[in-house]
């Protein structure tokens, strides 16, 4: 399967004009058209990208679905979506020209001759639109749905690049529930397409605070020689959110906290936080950098497991003031259910930077505050001095703010003004929104222009989704145990989460960072 | 530069001397609600009648997009009689996340009479530490060209547009790069003007098998508006330097003639017709044709190769769309120079 066209012949007419790798005009194919992914973010995403003029012009839309439906009911539902869910204000003379690149492809998923004539059409846009044989394919259909699709689209010959062109495809989450499935999933994609051409997409990864950690560790010079277990005492990252389950309990109950935001999101904050400096920017040197923290991931046994992994479910409480029910009480939740809506974990990376150097997340839904950031906490200053007699000093601390409100602050100590020697911490912060007046794209935008261009650094490649898997697996295994299995506790919606993932930072003498 | 329909008064009259003080105050007032914010001095220096409400004014929209310390100079060297005046002023907007207001400062002087050498000496000491220094010259630049305040500039930004004698004036420009102690970034309008155009033709030739197309280029056609023959000459440089066509000649007003990297002959036409300052730019390539043309009533491009049409936004030539896009894009401007080379004869 090769994909000889993946590295573009530069265009001198670029120079000067972008800072990155420039996308080629392409049809983008989107399985699971009238989805809600579609309509909230794929298509407003494009539409964003062409009303800046990062879409290339002669780029086509088709979506495939199953509901019978024509192009200009397609255009009209998705321009009325794109108008509640777009960033910038759709404006019409934009959006006309965009909906003419916009069409319907009405099929079952598992109908081949519905990728006969998707073949057929997409060559017809080609001689049309000038796309020039390039095709993204975007799967944003749940998993179970994924075989026929790949397998219909090989038998179509659509995964195969045409002559001077591309053929990719981009893979939503889950990817798979455990090392087992995301192997058979990882193997079902790859019967049809070769890693090069496969996008694993994280949003997480095209937030624009992810992809300043690259920039504030390695394009300062002061950070890097203190990001070690020489100076760093521990590290915190934090996802927290007020809202329940919001009608994903279909999802939800399957998955969880744990393979719903750590073993991706959380683990690739991860990776970006303690990775070493990678040799260039290319997507494989990122990427083998990032691989080798999941694999430095400590595997915890059994008893580590009950020591150091708290999980808990929200109980009946208060949200902003009203109440809300408990997980068990949300719709489609079973009555007894065991799923965790919370986890707290202290995680190890064995390698020589970090050794030493705990990592603890934590992850809920119903928490008092809606927040994503890490905090590297470093070691205080030597008790002496100005910490001889007084109570210790605060460590400094370092924020990185995922959302909202991106940023990036440092707690510092201070002499309160006065005559006496009175010390008390200070923040330095900064506010992306404060500092820079442009609206940062959604990470949507970005993910599709980088797959369009051919630069997969944001995308996670098969051993960083695997190694992941290995790393939570046997926590799943744990929880699932018949026989000393760890507790599930409960905690109050509108709380911090239980008591237990605080006893899990008090123990070592720390606490979790007040959001 | 169309002048700006709108204009604003520059702010609170200070002596220089207690700007910081009356800056302070200014801050004091607003109680802590208000976060002052700044990445770049912006100094802005005009020797226009009237100029610092208008700048006050293009300065309040950029400062929405590039939080700044402005530092706006309104001249008149000719005067007769000396006069120093100060003002400060500052431009709040909400910020994106819609909370709290984002403030940027601005201080304005004008300085008329032997008052207006004191420009560095100003510029000096109102710089906010640290930050790089934008000099927006909206002059033409005249000898002596003060060498300490060049060495302090990191990027100057002018608009060739108006010049009357490009290459006298680039080659001061030049000179003054040359002389400075750091590296200056050349920033010119003109060219900024040209982005979106330039960014529409390119795209054609992204994909590879496009590029088969550079080879068979016989012709160039460029509408410009009254006024712009130089933004023109400019687009028409870019395309020879980026191609590396060579042997540039003129034949008239109204045509250049180049040789393509086979040695084949390539005419450009350059034709003046009211309208945007680039009214459209066809290349042909023997029976095919990449045309971009300025939509009418509408701040978008209309792009066809052959049949193929599409539409992409186009840029506004307002001093702040400029502006704008100019301290967004950043970078060096290696292009602008080659460019300006292949044409500098004709300018």
């Amino acid at each position: 399967m090769s994909n000889t066209s993946d590295t573009p012949k530069t265009n001198p007419l670029r120079e000067g004009l972008a800072t990155r790798v420039v996308p080629q005009a392409c049809s983008v194919v989107i399985f699971g058209a009238t989805g809600d992914l579609t309509m909230r973010k794929l298509i407003p995403a494009l539409y964003n990208l062409a009303a800046d003029g990062e879409l290339p012009p002669a780029s086509a839309v088709i979506g495939f679905a199953r509901r019978p439906k024509t192009d200009e009911e397609f255009r009209k539902e998705q321009g009325e979506a794109t108008r509640k869910f777009s960033r910038q204000t759709v404006r019409d003379e934009i959006w006309s020209g965009f909906a003419e690149a916009l069409f319907y492809h009405q099929s079952e998923f598992h109908d081949a001759a519905g990728y006969k004539s998707l073949a057929e059409r997409l060559e017809k846009i080609d001689k049309e639109r000038g796309t020039g044989g390039n095709r993204l394919f975007y799967l944003a259909v749940a998993p179970d749905q994924f075989e026929p699709i790949l397998k219909n689209l090989k038998d179509a010959g659509l995964n195969q690049p045409r002559e001077g062109g591309w053929a990719r495809v981009i893979v939503e989450k889950p990817f798979g529930t455990d090392l087992t499935t995301a192997r058979e999933l990882n193997a079902v994609v790859r019967t049809a397409f070769a890693e090069n051409q496969t996008y694993r997409i994280d949003h997480f990864l095209g937030k624009e605070t992810a992809q300043n950690i690259l920039v504030l560790r390695f394009a300062n010079a002061i950070f890097e020689p203190i990001w070690n277990g020489r100076y760093v005492d521990h590290i915190q990252i934090t996802a927290a959110e007020t809202l329940g389950v919001e009608g994903r309990a279909g999802y939800y109950e399957g998955a969880g906290a744990l393979r719903d935001m750590v073993q991706n999101h959380l683990l690739q904050l991860l990776c970006l936080v303690a990775m070493e400096p990678p040799t260039d920017l290319g997507p494989d040197s990122i990427r083998d950098e990032k691989v080798k923290i999941v694999r430095s991931l400590h595997r915890m046994s059994a008893e580590e497991i009950t020591r150091n992994v708290v999980r808990g479910q929200y109980a009946e409480g208060a949200i902003n003031g009203q109440t809300v029910p408990g997980y068990r009480s949300e719709k489609n939740v079973k009555p007894d259910s065991k799923t965790e809506t919370f986890v707290a974990l202290k995680v190890r990376v064995d390698d020589w930077r970090l050794a030493d150097v705990p990592i603890y997340i934590r992850v809920g839904k119903r928490l008092p505050k809606s927040g994503t950031e890490i905090s590297v906490h470093f070691k205080k200053a030597p008790a002496v001095l100005f910490n001889r007699e007084s109570v210790s000093l605060d460590q400094n601390v370092l924020v990185i703010r995922i959302q909202p409100d991106e940023g990036i602050s440092l707690r510092m100590q201070a002499k309160v003004p006065g005559t006496s020697f009175r010390i008390e911490p200070v923040k330095m912060d900064f506010h992306y929104g404060t500092s820079f007046g442009k609206a940062s794209p959604e990470a949507y935008e970005r993910l599709l222009l980088d797959a369009m261009s051919g630069d997969a650094t944001l995308f996670a490649r098969r051993d960083e989704v695997e190694e992941a898997w290995a790393f939570i697996d046997p926590i799943e295994e744990a929880w699932k145990a018949k026989e000393k299995q760890p507790g599930l506790f409960e905690y109050p919606a509108g709380s911090w989460g239980p008591e237990e993932a605080d006893e899990l930072l008090a123990r070592d003498g720390r606490a979790w960072r007040r959001l | 530069m169309p002048p700006a329909a709108e204009t604003f008064a520059p702010g609170i009259s200070v002596e220089i001397g207690k700007i910081d003080r009356e800056l302070k105050k200014l801050w004091a007032e607003g109680g802590g609600a208000k976060t002052r914010a700044s990445l770049i001095n912006l100094a802005v220096y005009s020797e226009a009648p009237g100029s610092l409400p208008i700048n006050t004014r293009i300065i309040s929209e950029i400062t929405e997009a590039h939080a700044c310390r402005a530092i706006v100079i309104g001249a008149n060297p000719a005067a007769k009689k000396n006069r120093v005046e100060a003002w400060i002023n500052v431009h709040c907007h909400v910020s994106r996340a819609g909370s709290k207001q984002v403030c940027s400062e601005q201080l304005s002087f004008l300085l008329e009479g032997p008052s207006a050498r004191l420009l560095p000496n100003i510029v000096f000491s109102q710089l906010d530490s640290d930050l790089p220094l934008v000099l927006w010259w909206q002059e033409e630049f005249s000898d002596p060209m003060d060498p300490q305040l060049w060495a302090w500039v990191d990027r100057v930004i002018y608009d060739s547009q108006g010049w009357r004698d490009f290459r006298a004036q680039m080659e001061r420009v030049e000179t003054a790069q040359a002389e400075a102690k750091q590296r200056i970034v050349l920033c010119d309008l003109n060219w900024t003007r040209l982005v979106q155009i330039r960014l529409a033709v390119a795209q054609f030739f992204d994909h590879p098998s496009m590029q088969t197309y550079f080879d068979e280029i016989e012709s160039v056609e460029i509408e410009f508006a009254p006024g712009f023959r130089s933004t023109a000459l400019l687009l028409a440089g870019w395309l020879a330097a980026q191609l590396r066509w060579s042997d540039g000649r003129q034949k008239g007003k109204s045509e250049l003639g180049f040789r393509g990297q086979e040695g084949k002959k390539i005419k450009i036409t350059l034709s003046e017709k009211a309208g945007e300052p680039i009214g459209s730019c066809v290349v042909r390539c023997g029976s095919v044709e990449f045309k971009v043309t300025h939509a009418p009533n509408a701040d978008l491009l209309e792009v066809a190769a052959g049949d193929r049409k599409c539409r992409m936004p186009a840029g506004q030539n307002d001093a702040v769309r400029l502006m704008n896009e100019e301290l967004m894009r950043g970078g060096p401007h290696h292009v602008y120079l080659r460019a300006v080379n292949c044409v500098s004869e004709f300018l």
